[in-house]
């Protein structure tokens, strides 16, 4: 008892020392109302009933833009899911809403066939979002209706889903970009940047590393070079872009931080979480909006999980009392506390009890013995201690069928920090793996290679080893395996390294306060700096690369500072130099965002995310597998 | 004259109208010189507007002119200049008795990089004449990549074509020239092309993965691409419902592993298919339902059906890690309950995982009973845990107690309800003695 209420004076206040001088966020709401205004255009260019047939991973982005009933509204008469069977629709005007996926296009051409076959007429327009490529068209085309169809761009780049974070919603970005070496999102992504360049810019000054950032920052610069510029007072100074191949470790780690917890376990979508009976507490399962609206949710978004508890329960007591207020109160007192009070109250005591009660179902999970011996793993393999136990650790979860995405991303993990594994291990590991969960997952074990999560330890193999043999590979002159000996030079991943040179894991030894957190550390409970929000922080610090050109030789290249055409002007409005856009290209998660609002606070600046989707490790690696189930 | 004798009498007088028709007047008097012949009176000239006349002038390739009233008068550059020197050099390539170089210099120098004017328009005016080298030498200083490709493909100059569509970025563009290619070239040809330029070539593996999987065999087979050869196949032995195909297609990847010195994938694919053999066995003579399993999925489920000697002799023949073997055994006999078998079991021999396994699953099964048979038999380090799984409070205190370790000590003391005074109390003077040392 006397340790509870210990704990509850120690309450720290949750917003930190914050600096009170941070500007204000640009208001994203426009990206929405564009958005809805150029879809109804698009509906109304099909004049008359209708019935809508909408992409199942569209079903939630749209909802976010347009209603049903704004739907109904115009004209359209039923709505759909598009589940690649036969239809049963009875409209003679169909309207498809979906991505550019072959897939997709193959069977609205089987729905048109087999209309074509029943002597049916129908008028059929596909509205492709956000663009068409060219693909869509020749398959169009070989099906033979590409005269029956109409279709359209829906340029739906950006859907914001909290005042700092904005998301394109393309999950398959970070496999087609990074896996298959399809380039095709690029553009999508240049031209997303060109929307908030033309909306919210010009900005002064533009970073980044990586491939991928440096082809859509050069997209982005075609398109503003076509079109007009007009001048404009900028709300967002810098953008940052960084490609995901940068910082495989940071995605790969269990989330602590609450925000990023809630999504490991139950699942964000959309910014929107669904909660199971044994949270509610009731036998219902509960639809609830996690952004800023939510008060509760906004002061503990980005608290490490021990503190939230505690809070929570100072919260549960103020509620109290205000509740108690009301004793002694006259009638008309009363009156007003009931008009002006009890509804906030009320609000606020729901969503209370809804996050103590999806405390209460982490906790269960996630403070049992196994929980604690997976994070110790995880942290010895970041500072690079007892490795060998954390190797019989992995060995023990894939024996014990733990979880197969778990175990991948162990070993993953296991085989970035430590440079790849020894060949022993690597074929041993590999084997077990393989009689758990399956010989399908072989292609599994392919990906990750080929992505450079998981591989071998070449002996011996030093840098100018890999030189030399690169050397004989141009006199070759055989383009794709120079390309491939380019990409396993590149695909070291020289975690180590790095993070002795930009101090990423703290020394053990000194006791880390979580609840007063000294750097963005705290993220992982003390253990390690994110990489990605480490870069991010030196570079804004050093207005460019200079003075890190190990680090970007470690990384492998690829980086960028350049400074926009107004400079001039740029000093003159302050509070937007102090607004820094981040563009993630292949996904991030909740924990950098955390740790980027951390580093505004600190910095007296504020941070808007911008990410082709948000990630985390079990979605990274289930985006890599290619066992067929 | 007048006008402007007049001016100085007025102070609030715009001059703008003056200083316009001044100069208008001017270019007027410089059309009507001998060389260029244009008498035009200022009525004339309104009526017939300035784009006329400087078309008029371009018509007559008076360009240098043309373009001197353009600056002169200050039109905006695409409207003006830039309109002239279009004409100018589409004229230029017409040239004959200069060479390629000469006009191709002398194009890039004029218009440089002036606004509005499209090096691709004067390449296709150039290609129209019958020069194509002259076209490709100017579409080289055309900024924009995808305004290149199109006249590119027109010449037939494919192999440019695709490596000017891969340096737009602009994926749509690669898949254009791809798809011309496939129809133009033949296979082998198409195949080579494609193999110099990466991009171009995941892109079509993508769309092949989707649209052609018989193409991207003989892709991977061009490419000597074992590896991917080899994946192909495993690939399309899982959409394979027979087994006997599906066997063949494996035996295809094992071949073409063994070709790209993967002895380990290999191995496991041979392994796998050594499984489903045995599986098909097991599901004729049992009715197991196991063919598709992976090995651990088909002993645990062996095990659940009871059919011991089966699971062991999969565990014996696939040479099944001695742990996985007796987690997988312990799970399923307790989950069945049968609590002899596990007993036999667990004396069969020394346990790989050892004993504080067996006392935990029978407690997740809730055998308190059958969970203390196993605790004396935990090694020493695990023992405290061993006595907190089973709730046994007394016998953990004197495990830690007896092995003098402050962690130990604290993990049963955390446990202790403060009521149990006097095992709080020996607790804590242990710890402390353990702290002295």
């Amino acid at each position: 008892m006397t340790e509870k209420l210990r704990q509850l004076r120690k309450q720290p206040n949750m917003a930190h020392s914050a600096r009170t001088d941070c500007p204000e966020l640009p208001d994203f709401f426009l990206l929405k109302r564009l958005a809805r205004d150029q879809l109804i255009y698009l509906l109304e260019q099909l004049p008359g009933k209708k019935d809508l047939f909408i992409e199942a991973d569209l079903m939630s982005p749209l909802d976010r833009i347009a209603n049903v009933s704004t739907l109904k509204q115009h004209e359209v008469d039923k709505l759909y899911k598009v589940e690649y069977k036969p239809i049963v629709s009875t409209s003679d005007q169909l309207c498809f809403l979906i991505r550019p996926r072959i897939q997709t296009v193959k069977w609205i051409c089987d729905v048109a066939n087999a209309d074509k076959a029943a002597g049916r007429f129908r008028r059929y327009k596909i509205i492709f979002t956000p663009q068409k490529f060219y693909a869509c068209d020749a398959v169009l085309e070989e099906q033979g209706i590409i005269g029956d169809v109409t279709t359209d761009e829906w340029s739906f780049y950006l859907l914001p889903l909290d005042d700092d974070i904005i998301s394109l919603e393309l999950p398959e970005f970070f496999r087609d970009n990074f896996l298959a070496g399809d380039q095709r999102w690029v553009r999508t992504a240049g031209s997303a940047l060109h929307l908030l360049h033309s909306l919210y810019g010009p900005f002064s000054k533009v970073y980044g590393i990586g491939r991928c950032s440096k082809m859509a920052y050069e997209s982005w610069r075609e398109q503003v070079e076509e079109g007009e510029q007009k001048a404009r007072q900028a709300e967002i100074g810098k953008v940052f872009l960084i490609d995901r191949d940068v910082d495989f470790v940071t995605p790969l780690c269990s989330q602590v931080v609450y925000e990023g917890l809630v999504d490991d376990i139950f699942k964000i979508k959309c910014a929107c979480v669904e909660f199971g009976p044994d949270v509610t507490s009731s036998d219902k399962s509960i639809k609830v909006m996690l952004n800023s609206q939510d008060r509760v949710f906004n002061e503990i978004r980005n608290e490490h999980f021990s503190n939230v508890f505690g809070f929570l329960s100072q919260k549960a007591r103020n509620l109290q009392t205000s509740y108690d207020k009301r004793r002694g109160m006259d009638i008309k007192q009363m009156k007003t506390f009931v008009s002006e009070e009890l509804k906030g109250l009320k609000q606020e005591h729901r969503l209370l009890s809804l996050h103590i009660g999806a405390c209460e179902s982490i906790m269960k999970k996630k403070t049992k013995q196994d929980f604690q011996e997976l994070l110790k793993t995880e942290h010895s393999l970041l500072e690079g201690f007892e490795i060998r136990e954390s190797i019989s650790y992995i060995e023990e979860h894939i024996n014990r069928q733990v979880s197969m995405i778990e175990s991948l991303r162990l070993l993953c993990l296991l085989s970035i920090t430590e440079n790849g594994l020894l060949p022993k291990d690597y074929r041993s590991l590999k084997a077990q793996y393989l009689q758990s969960y399956g010989v399908d997952h072989l292609l599994t074990f392919a990906n990750l290679r080929q992505l450079g999560l998981l591989v071998e330890q070449q002996p011996g193999e030093t840098l100018t080893v890999m030189e030399s043999k690169v050397g004989k590979l141009v006199n070759d002159r055989t383009a794709g395996k120079l390309s491939d000996a380019f990409s396993s030079l590149a695909k070291k991943s020289n975690f180590r390294a790095l993070s002795r040179k930009l101090n990423l894991v703290p020394k053990s030894d000194e006791e880390y306060d979580l609840r007063v957190p000294r750097d963005m550390a705290y993220i992982f409970s003390g253990a390690y700096v994110p990489l990605s929000c480490k870069l991010i922080e030196q570079v804004l610090e050093r207005d460019g690369w200079t003075g890190l050109e190990e680090v970007t030789r470690l990384l492998n290249g690829h980086e960028f500072a350049v400074t926009g055409s107004t400079g001039a002007d740029s000093k003159a409005k302050n509070d937007a130099q102090r607004i820094i856009l981040v563009m993630f290209l292949g996904g991030c998660t909740f924990s950098e965002i955390s740790a980027l609002r951390f580093l505004g606070r600190e910095r007296g600046c504020k941070f808007i995310v911008v990410t082709t989707a948000i990630t985390n490790s079990s979605r990274l690696i289930e985006a890599l597998l290619d066992n067929i189930v | 004259m007048a006008a402007s004798f007049g001016k100085c009498f007025l102070t609030d007088f715009s001059p703008d109208a003056f200083v316009s028709t001044c100069r208008e007047l001017r270019v007027l008097n410089a059309v009507r010189e001998r060389g260029v012949g244009l008498p035009l009176t200022h009525t004339q000239f309104k009526q017939l507007t300035l784009q006329v006349l400087i078309d008029r002038l371009v018509y007559r390739q008076f360009y240098p002119l043309a373009i001197e009233v353009c600056r002169y008068l200050k039109i905006p550059d695409y409207q003006g200049v830039s309109r002239v020197l279009k004409h100018w050099a589409s004229c230029k390539v017409q040239q004959k008795d200069l060479s390629d170089e000469a006009i191709a210099r002398a194009v890039c120098v004029k218009v440089g990089d002036s606004p509005g004017v499209s090096y691709s328009d004067i390449a296709a005016k150039a290609y129209e004449c019958g020069r194509t080298e002259l076209a490709i030498k100017l579409l080289d200083s055309e900024a924009r990549s995808g305004e290149q490709v199109p006249l590119l493909l027109k010449m037939k100059k494919s192999q440019l074509a695709l490596s000017k569509a891969v340096e737009s970025g602009d994926t749509d563009l690669v898949y254009t020239v791809v798809t011309y290619l496939k129809n133009e070239m033949n296979r082998g040809d198409f195949f080579m092309t494609l193999r110099n330029q990466p991009v171009a070539l995941s892109l079509y593996r993508q769309f092949c993965k989707l649209q052609e999987q018989e193409t991207l065999k003989d892709l991977y087979n061009q490419d000597d691409d074992h590896q991917e050869l080899a994946n192909y196949y495993v690939t399309a032995s899982y959409r394979e419902k027979r087994l006997d195909s599906r066997l063949s297609l494996l035996q295809s990847a094992v071949d073409e592993y063994n070709k790209a010195k993967n002895e380990f994938s290999a191995k496991a694919t041979e392994e796998e298919m050594r499984l489903l053999r045995i599986q098909r066995k097991l599901d004729e003579e049992k009715g197991a339902g196991l063919l598709g399993l992976s090995l651990q999925a088909t002993i645990e489920a062996l095990l659940a059906l009871g059919l011991h000697k089966q699971a062991e002799q999969l565990y014996r023949d696939f040479r099944v890690p001695d742990k996985r073997f007796w987690w997988l055994k312990l799970k399923s006999l307790a989950e069945k309950e049968e609590w002899e078998e596990l007993e036999k079991f667990s004396k069969s021999k020394k346990s790989p995982i050892g004993y504080l396994a067996f006392v935990e699953v029978c407690m997740k099964s809730n055998n308190k009973h059958e969970a203390k048979k196993y605790v004396s038999k935990v090694t020493p380090e695990q023992r405290v845990k061993a006595h907190l799984a089973v709730g046994d409070l007394e016998g953990a205190a004197d495990a830690a107690i007896e092995r003098k370790s402050d962690s130990e000590l604290a993990a049963v003391l955390a446990k202790c309800p403060a009521s149990d005074r006097q095992l709080v109390d020996r607790l804590n003077r242990a710890a402390a003695t353990a702290a002295k040392k």
